[in-house]
């Protein structure tokens, strides 16, 4: 026992004296191990591409153009009903009754900003780190992307929260207009530019994009769906002065991307057309030359639950079936959307005898491509645009017949067809509905024109004089920039 | 055993052997006459000693010089008995009603109840031992001042709300530091949607005490760790002398109360037709069915709810010698909640082990190993589930009574299988003959098919080693691990409800917490010329923790066989990935200081560094010193006053202490997180760091009054308490328009202060003959405000990120609850009032023609919607006011009775769940609907229903009527006990044996129209406190039970 005694006091004495040693200072300095750090992130060329794959990410938020930001601009028109009453699937915009707290109202702004703040904090940084690639034209191309994708954000923005440009020229509040990165805790006041201004931003960036972009994204079919290039900008700045309602400029833009006459096919960059089969637009893989720009899917990189196009608009089991199509809508007009459109075909008539959109039908995982920008919008926004300066005329009728003839060859209209230009313009219009169902087009077609929302089942038409007519400035936003103003 | 108390009594016959020596026998009662088994018998001034055997008796050698012999048994009053010529001795004991002898623990040692200066409340962990329950930390409602603790709903394994002196913090955590023997365990819920309760692997069987340490006095030993308190576990010990066999059990029954009353089948259709035409929808929607030629009336509760049967079995052995002494113990528990495949399991294990090695060295340690299971269904009930489609809880009272489960065949039989189950097209329980969706989920096949289970193993283990250097010098160290691995399945079927999403789903996760805390302690306690007491502390304490987190998720079921995550499925996605690490290293010391038994002084100081914080802000020193008088011991007390008030002392402490208990581990970083766009890899921007982020600081103020009157058998204590928090690590709000990844920033800014009262009585009220009533009440009154935030901006919080029905707003109580003021119902049109900030009244009504505006002035003038951040009011604190228990124990012969009563309130309900039971979608409400506002009942109080409306009662837009007083009187506990008497045992070589039943939230008083104004669907969070959305309701429980020892 006494031997013992003497080792264990021995052993104690000693651990008493390792204490002060013991201590490991480094453990104090611990590195995650699955982040990044802000000092790193631009530290390898590869990194660069990580980064401008991150802004795309960012904008495919489920939130926004991964599908919600697309669903709002259809549901909040005539062409949807709604089916399952449920509240955090866009009933309220559906119903009008978004208030600035409405989740909605907020996490579309959220998911804009965030993309905004994604591409200010790559356009500064890599600016600065030009010397990391050693190419100065690639690094503008980079910025390029940024930058497009930085327009898209806003025009999206100036759609949704503002007033259209149509309405007093731009003159109405757009939205804070954040140019800067921001990393730190201050700025947060900062009031909305005009619209005018938004748009100025906007603009700015398309043309150094238009410059910068490559002309197309090296050999991969995909890569030049998923991410940016030169007729990208092009193509988004023909929606752009289409908003803004200046068409010779739309027809100016347009011309890059669409020749005078038929064949219409883009003259130089990616070799945009018209597919024979629209469906084959909206089939794997979703990289035919039709398609400009779009938000990729696969079942490792979901759109989220309550997200995706096809949660929406698909009935069980390959989606939630939240939106079924309004019967008294554009399908319910079989005059001008005949049964033999080869369009109808993404009109699916339920077991339940209601008509749901089957223009995204994978499900339950939904990993259908979302169309941004699609040659077919470019040839409609053309032709209003040549109807609306010129009148009827033939190129407008053309680029018409193009995408209508594409899906049902039997009518084929001449220009005798339109007394006015009005007529004409009218049926683009309608063209428009038929085309783009689903895209979310729809409050954008009537936004831009100070037409009402068409109202559906018992929800009332929303002119363009009430302040249901735009949405309003969310409730977070309000609640920190002091200097951001409500709408009325 | 018998050898040990041989040898020792041989060891002590040796040593006396020179002098002469005579034989004292006797025996030692309690003053009931019950035999006192284990107490010690010792001759004073002599080397005379032993112990009782189990019928009390004693046989002791004393010197022929002995003048007295002293009898000490735990929580009896020591006794002298002077000797004279019999050799025969039979001694009562009375019970020490005063708590003031005993030893209390305090951090990193124990002190002497008396001398302790700090603000302590201790609970024994008898008085919740055989209290049916998960973990004991929700056995603690009512028991000690200053702690609030709440069941948040009847979800079995969720973790309570616990708070000592109310929310203590907006981001971090409020929940206290608990430490279990020494080393600092995991807290919170790692479960899925089966709740987990990290404290649930500790049988509560286990606890010796629980001290629960609330001023800065008390808490400054733990430093950074302290601001929200520390609760200090202690388990069981052995205690020399014979082997004591304790086995405790108890079997019971828990059923669901206050069950919202929704409409019948009838009702409903009346109701709901009737909105239909409000709604100018054609025809009516909704049509009675029925089913053998019954009437369909489905009441969905009755699916959902059950009466749940449980059972608990404690064994344990405990004893030692001199040498050594051991606790090992054995638990199990199965527990059925009163929802539908809630279950909990339990199985522990313990040995706890105290070894001297020699005179001076002293070894020991504990092995705690802990089992457990739960499963659940999607409660709807947890933080975060509050809007669940598939919640079972608003499953509950949500789906048309029009409807049945299942399907049926043309002969009426219920159709067997999956086929069976009434499902609709779009994933909706199916709409018969309805026009209308009829329900969210059929609640049936998410019950049947789909499965959550969370199971954890927890080891809790240390080692110690003691040295005395010289007397009352020593020297230790400890090492102690915690390791725990939970393990999270989850199942959902392609067939039915959020599964379809996914084509079924199948998510396996593991979570792994680990942990080493080395500590090391000088102690030194010694006299000086007899009147000063003098205790030194030193101390340095190492802690590490790391976390990970991994697990997969399978989608697209290749085939309805599978129904687990090894099976087979097409497509997979990591889920639940997480890393940390942290590390606290730490110095801290401690000094008491006692002169003549009058004036005590105790200083304590520590500092922390912690990996958490920014680069140069890692390090900080935290301290607190009190002060007391024991103005009794004065002389001139004792000649005036001292026979009524036996005991005063006046206490007071101040101190700051610190938190950063829930930061997470890389706060201060600016880090990118990488995923995928499509194919391809991206790196985002995921956390805006802060370079200057540092703890919480917390200036704790206590100053307290502890007395007894009538030779203690009055006891109070009295304390005034401030706590001010500063440098709240507050996420900052971001304008949402910079892009700042979650829109906040950690900024240590902001400040709060939480006042308070606390008082606590205890009484021998009545002792005579065989009855004896003891009572103990307990009140806290306190007030917390908001003192400073970040741009002084309002914060609004919401319940699983939908509903905002609370605002941190300066001036006001943390999470207050905010609404729009409604007026109730215009009688003219029978359309909601609402009240909006510049006090005009405007009305709705949910379907107008095109043209029209819903929101209208009461004139009929188009006029803006009302807004909850424009036009919202704050109605009043979430969080109690006053809370409190009332202990009773009654005892009549061998009966004994206990009656706890909880109570707390001042404090205001979010109660949304009233909202959902009124909204005029196809939802079910509640039968106060059935007074509605008609052309015939233009006083009715609810609003002219109109199908589809979700804003008149407050889904869209919270408004005050649903804003309700949560102030309630719980009579908790009520438990009747009989000991069998011991003659009758003894043949049986029993020592006690007692039987007893008990009935666990027994009655509820309150105004509140709810489920229960306990219920917290947002847990412990402390932006959205008092929320009661969609919860299940609480449970009571029916229990009987045996307690035996050998």
């Amino acid at each position: 026992m006494h031997k013992y005694n003497k080792n264990i006091v021995l052993l104690i004495a000693l651990v008493a004296m390792l204490v002060p040693n013991a201590c490991q200072k480094d453990l104090l300095d611990p590195v995650p191990q699955n982040s990044l750090s802000d000092a790193t992130i631009f530290a390898t060329p590869d990194r660069f591409v990580s980064l401008i794959n991150g802004i795309y990410a960012r904008m495919k938020s489920g939130q926004f153009y991964g599908g919600r930001y697309l669903v709002y601009g259809d549901v909040a028109a005539e062409e949807f009903l709604n089916e399952t009453g449920n509240g955090v699937t866009a009933l309220q915009v559906w119903n009008h009754t978004l208030g600035e707290s409405a989740n909605e109202v907020n996490n579309l702004w959220n998911a804009v900003y965030a993309t905004i703040n994604s591409c200010n904090i790559f356009i500064d940084g890599a600016d600065k780190n030009r010397a990391v690639l050693n190419n100065d034209a690639l690094a503008n191309q980079y910025i390029a992307e940024a930058r497009f994708v930085r327009a898209l954000c806003y025009h999206s923005l100036l759609l949704t929260y503002s007033r259209p440009y149509a309405d007093g020229n731009g003159s109405n509040p757009g939205v804070p207009l954040r140019v800067q990165p921001e990393i730190g805790p201050t700025n947060n006041n900062l009031a909305r530019s005009t619209v005018a201004e938004v748009y100025a931003l906007i603009l700015d960036d398309l043309n150094f994009a238009e410059q910068n972009l490559a002309a197309t994204n090296a050999t991969s079919g995909s890569l030049n769906v998923t991410r940016a290039h030169k007729n990208s900008a092009i193509a988004l700045k023909t929606r752009v002065l289409l908003a803004m309602g200046r068409y010779n400029d739309v027809i100016t833009e347009a011309n890059k991307l669409v020749p005078a006459a038929a064949p219409f096919k883009a003259p130089s960059g990616v070799a945009h057309e018209l597919q024979a089969n629209v469906k084959n637009v909206f089939s794997t893989p979703y990289t035919t030359t039709e398609s400009i720009f779009s938000m990729p899917f696969t079942t490792s990189d979901l759109p989220g639950v309550q997200n995706g196009l096809g949660s929406y608009y698909n009935p069980g089991p390959a989606g939630v079936g939240d939106y079924s199509l309004n019967p008294k809508g554009i399908i319910g007009d079989t005059l001008h959307f005949p049964l033999s459109d080869a369009r109808r075909q993404f009109v699916l008539n339920h077991t339940n005898n209601k008509p749901y959109l089957k223009k995204f039908p994978l499900g339950p995982e939904h990993t259908d491509y979302v169309p941004v920008l699609r040659y077919a919008e470019v040839l409609l926004n053309a032709a209003e645009a040549e109807a609306r300066t010129a009148g009827a005329n033939q190129r407008a009728v053309d680029l018409l017949n193009a995408v209508r003839g594409r899906s049902d060859a039997s009518v084929q209209f001449t220009l005798a067809d339109f007394a006015t230009a009005d007529d004409l313009i009218n049926t683009i219009l309608r063209e428009r509905r038929i085309e783009l169902l689903g895209e979310g087009f729809r409050d954008f077609d009537c936004l831009r024109l100070l037409q009402p929302l068409p109202g559906k089942a018992n929800v009332a038409a929303i002119l363009p004089s009430v302040s249901e007519y735009i949405w309003p400035i969310p409730s977070g936003e309000l609640a920190v920039n002091k200097d951001c103003v409500k709408n009325p | 055993m018998k050898k040990v108390l041989l040898g020792l009594a041989l060891l002590l016959w040796s040593a006396s052997l020179a002098l002469a020596q005579r034989t004292i026998t006797g025996k030692v009662s309690d003053d009931q006459g019950e035999p006192l088994i284990g107490a010690t018998v010792t001759s004073p001034g002599t080397s005379s000693g032993t112990s009782t055997d189990v019928n009390g008796a004693f046989r002791l050698e004393v010197p022929d010089n002995a003048s007295a012999l002293r009898f000490t048994y735990t929580g009896f009053i020591t006794k002298e008995v002077p000797l004279d010529a019999t050799s025969s001795y039979d001694v009562v004991m009375e019970t020490d009603n005063s708590t003031l002898r005993e030893i209390v623990v305090v951090g990193y040692g124990t002190q002497q109840k008396r001398a302790i200066t700090g603000n302590i409340s201790t609970v024994k962990g008898d008085e919740i031992a055989s209290l049916p329950a998960q973990s004991f930390d929700q056995l603690l409602q009512g028991r000690a001042a200053g702690v609030n603790v709440s069941i948040p709903n009847g979800v079995l394994n969720n973790p309570p709300v616990f708070r000592v002196r109310g929310i203590n913090s907006i981001n971090l955590s409020s929940f206290p530091l608990i430490v279990i023997d020494g080393v600092p365990t995991f807290t919170g819920d790692l479960g899925n949607s089966a709740a987990n309760n990290v404290l649930s692997n500790l049988n509560p069987n286990d606890i010796e005490s629980i001290d629960i340490l609330k001023d800065a006095s008390a808490t400054a030993i733990y430093g950074s760790r302290a601001s929200a308190g520390v609760v200090l576990i202690t388990t069981k010990r052995g205690q020399k002398g014979k082997t004591r066999v304790s086995y405790n059990a108890w079997a019971g029954w828990a059923m669901a109360t206050r069950v919202p009353d929704v409409l019948n089948a009838e009702q409903y259709v009346e109701v709901k037709n009737e909105a239909a035409a409000n709604a100018n929808l054609s025809g009516p929607q909704f049509f009675l069915d029925s089913i053998n030629g019954k009437l369909i009336d489905t009441k969905w509760a009755d699916y959902i709810y059950r009466t749940g049967f449980s059972h608990n079995h404690a064994l344990s052995f405990s004893g030692g010698s001199d040498q050594t002494t051991y606790y090992l113990s054995l638990g199990y528990t199965e527990q059925e909640g009163m929802i539908v495949t809630n279950s909990f399991k339990r199985l522990s294990g313990r040995l706890n082990l105290d070894h001297n090695l020699t005179k001076r060295i002293k070894v020991g340690g504990i092995i705690g190993y802990s089992n457990n299971n739960n499963i659940g269904p999607n409660s709807g009930s947890l933080p975060g589930q509050a809007f669940s489609t598939a919640g079972i809880g608003r499953l509950a009272f949500v789906g048309s009574p029009v409807v049945d489960p299942y399907l049926y065949d043309s002969r009426g039989e219920r159709i067997p299988g999956v086929a069976g189950y009434n499902i609709g097209s779009n994933n909706q329980l199916g709409r018969g003959k309805n026009k209308q969706q009829t329900g969210f989920y059929n609640p049936m096949p998410l019950i049947d098919l789909n499965e959550q289970t969370s199971e954890a193993n927890q080891v809790q283990s240390s080692v110690y080693g003691q040295l005395e250097i010289l007397k009352g010098l020593t020297i230790k160290t400890q090492y102690g691990l915690d390791n725990i691995r939970v393990e999270n399945i989850t199942f959902w079927t392609p067939i039915h409800g959020d599964g379809v999403g996914q084509n079924g789903l199948a998510a396996n996760s593991i979570i792994d917490y680990k942990r080493w805390n080395w500590q090391n302690l000088l102690n030194y306690d010694f006299t000086l010329s007899e009147k000063h007491v003098i205790g030194v502390l030193a101390g340095t304490e190492q802690q590490r923790t790391v976390t990970e987190g991994w697990g997969a998720q399978r989608t697209a079921i290749a085939d309805p066989f599978f129904t687990t995550y090894q099976g087979n499925f097409t497509t997979i996605v990591p889920t639940g990935n997480f890393q940390g690490e942290n590390y606290l290293l730490s110095y801290f010391g401690r000094l008491n200081y006692e002169f003549n038994r009058r004036y005590y002084l105790t200083f304590n100081v520590r500092q922390d560094e912690y990996s958490a914080f920014a680069s140069g802000k890692k390090k900080g020193t935290f301290w607190g010193a009190s002060a007391g008088w024991t103005i009794s011991e004065e002389s001139f007390w004792q000649n005036a006053l001292g026979n009524t008030v036996n005991f005063l002392k006046i206490r007071g402490s101040y101190g700051t202490v610190g938190n950063n208990q829930g930061i997470g581990d890389f706060a201060s970083q600016s880090l990118y997180g990488s995923g995928l766009y499509g194919t391809v890899p991206t790196i985002v921007y995921s956390q805006a760091g802060n370079p200057d982020l540092s703890w919480e600081t917390s200036k704790k103020t206590d100053i307290g009054l502890v007395f007894g009157l009538f030779n203690d058998r009055l006891q109070g204590e009295y304390t005034y308490f401030k706590n001010v928090i500063d440098g709240l690590v507050q996420n900052a709000p971001q304008a949402p328009s910079k892009g700042i990844p979650g829109n906040t920033i950690a900024i240590n800014i902001g400040a709060m202060e939480n006042t308070g009262h606390e008082f606590s009585l205890s009484a021998t009220v009545l002792r005579r003959g065989n009855f004896s009533w003891s009572s103990s009440v307990n009140l806290t009154l306190m007030k917390n405000e908001v003192t400073e935030l970040y741009e002084n901006s309002d914060i609004f919080s919401a319940t699983a990120g939908l509903e905002s029905t609370n605002i941190i707003r300066v001036g006001e109580s943390v999470g207050s609850i905010f609404a729009v003021e409604t007026q109730g119902v215009n009688p003219d049109n029978g359309r909601r009032l609402y009240v909006k900030a510049d006090s005009t009244v405007v009305q709705y009504n949910h379907v107008v023609a095109s043209g029209q505006s819903r929101w209208t002035t009461l004139d009929g003038t188009a006029a803006t919607a009302a807004s909850l951040i424009a036009d919202g009011k704050v109605y009043g604190p979430a969080i109690p006011k006053w809370f409190g228990g009332w202990d009773n124990t009654f005892t009549y012969s061998n009966f004994d009775l206990n009656v706890q009563v909880n109570y707390a309130g001042g404090n205001y309900i979010y109660n949304g769940s009233k909202a959902g039971l009124r909204d005029q979608r196809f939802w079910n409400n509640s039968t106060d609907v059935l007074d509605r506002w008609t052309e015939n009942n233009t006083g009715g109080k609810i609003p002219r229903v109109v199908f589809g409306d979700n804003v008149s009662n407050g889904s869209a837009l919270p408004i005050s009527e649903n804003v309700e007083k949560g102030d309630f009187l719980r009579i908790r506990n009520i438990t009747l006990g009989y000991k069998l008497p011991s003659r009758l045992l003894e043949r049986a070589n029993i020592a006690s044996l007692r039987i007893y039943g008990n009935v666990n939230n027994a009655f509820l008083f309150t105004g509140y129209s709810g489920t229960d104004p306990e219920v917290s669907t947002n847990g412990n969070s402390n932006a959205t406190p008092g929320v009661d959305r969609n919860s299940v309701p609480m449970a009571q429980t029916f229990t009987v039970g045996v307690n035996l020892g050998f």
